[in-house]
């Protein structure tokens, strides 16, 4: 039982964001373990004194971000943080996580040059004995390992990316800040995937179970600059689209 | 050495070899030659293609000897071929097996990685060492080309037999 209400009437803030936000850090901060249920929409009504519909908006907009599950008939469960995914063009794994406020470790697999097979020539757009640098990462979020990405990128592009420590960076800061690459445009293809024996012992996957396969092709203007593979647990990802209409004149 | 040329004089930039990670396959490596090396104005001696590490560290060297050594392993295993050295080969003997070889199984082979192929790097030139230590390590290592590492661990360049060569031969004959 709460003795005030933290719910502020006079904020010009929404109830339910209030709610929301009141509700999200009770999960962050342990309050409400993964795995338990939450007391129910009446329950949570009487004690924030708020509308059903408040109630409803704050614990669908939670479940939308991947904090809570509904199960139908059995109640609103906190669940393992779901991770996100905005499809906005320069949304790094790095920045995700740190606007989500999880903590992640990066292992770098591989960082070393290949020549383009079946058809990385193609998509990146150079001849077929042109260097690429590969670079093969593994991010862990809680010391469990969620994404796989592998990252191709021309060597005559960046040749400098070879001697730089990456373990800790973004390749698009990288891209942009220090080398003076703006990226300009991403194409991403989503799809199921099915894991190879390498890639579900890295993901802590069975062989050949689904993983989310989000393929992005990174442009400068024109050139491809990038063309990157990343292999996602389906367990701890999920991708939202948010469209705005524009109005017209 | 008359000239005093060292190795940082004559070496070559590595790009101007194909880079495979170890774990590409002879199959991939065969496709790689074909692209990279085998057109007339990128045949560069020796034709080679460079195996790397995940650290981006020089493993060893890829031939076409050496593919094809890998994809049919019978033809030295076979007593008579024994020694690729020697200058007599039992014709009969080649005859007997030489139908069988570069059957069906070696399709399969060609999915074995390059490392299991490859000819590791067994020794290195500094970019300051004298292009006649190189020389004497060539044809001590019988090879013709030697990865040039600064302080040891840097690959900064190749060096090859057609430059060391080329200093070696103008030097004595003049």
């Amino acid at each position: 039982m709460i003795t005030s209400n933290p719910i502020d009437r006079d904020r010009p803030q929404k109830l339910y964001v209030q709610l929301y936000d009141l509700l999200k850090g009770k999960i962050e901060k342990g309050a409400w373990s993964v795995g338990s249920q939450i007391p129910t929409e009446d329950e949570l009504c009487k004690l924030y004194e708020v509308s059903k519909a408040t109630v409803k908006l704050a614990v669908l907009e939670l479940a939308r971000q991947g904090y809570l599950r509904r199960q139908q008939g059995k109640g609103t469960f906190v669940c393992k943080r779901v991770i996100p995914e905005g499809l906005t063009m320069f949304a790094s794994f790095e920045e995700m996580m740190l606007e989500a406020g999880i903590t992640f470790t990066t292992e770098v697999l591989a960082k070393t040059v290949m020549m383009p097979t079946e058809d990385l020539d193609v998509k990146l757009a150079v001849s077929d004995d042109q260097h690429l640098i590969y670079i093969k990462r593994l991010r862990s979020v809680d010391q469990e390992p969620v994404l796989l990405q592998e990252a191709y990128i021309p060597r005559n592009i960046c040749p400098q990316l070879l001697e730089e420590n990456i373990t800790g960076a973004s390749l698009f800061k990288l891209f942009e800040k220090k080398y003076g690459i703006p990226i300009t445009k991403v194409k991403d293809y989503i799809e199921i995937a099915h894991v190879n024996e390498e890639e579900a012992g890295l993901l802590g996957l069975k062989t050949d179970s689904a993983a989310l396969l989000l393929t992005q092709l990174f442009y400068s203007g024109e050139t491809p600059i990038m063309f990157m593979r990343s292999l996602k647990r389906p367990d701890r990802f999920k991708f939202y689209i948010e469209l705005d209409k524009k109005a017209t004149q | 050495m008359p000239n005093g040329k060292v190795v940082k004089d004559v070496m070559v930039d590595v790009f101007e070899y194909p880079h495979v990670p170890y774990w590409f396959t002879i199959k991939q490596a065969i496709g790689i030659i074909k692209k990279s090396l085998l057109v007339p104005e990128k045949c560069f001696h020796p034709l080679a293609v460079l195996v790397f590490d995940e650290k981006y560290n020089l493993m060893g060297f890829v031939t076409m000897k050496d593919i094809l050594k890998g994809l049919e392993p019978h033809l030295f295993k076979t007593k008579t071929m024994a020694d690729a050295d020697v200058s007599y080969v039992d014709e009969n003997a080649l005859a007997g097996i030489e139908a069988g070889l570069f059957s069906s199984e070696s399709k399969k082979l060609a999915e074995k990685p390059v490392s299991e192929i490859m000819v590791p790097v067994k020794t290195h030139v500094a970019p300051g060492d004298s292009v006649v230590k190189t020389a004497f390590l060539m044809v001590y290592n019988n090879t013709t080309i030697l990865p040039v590492l600064e302080n040891k661990q840097k690959l900064v360049g190749l060096v090859r037999m057609v430059e060391v060569y080329k200093e070696v031969s103008d030097s004595v004959i003049g």
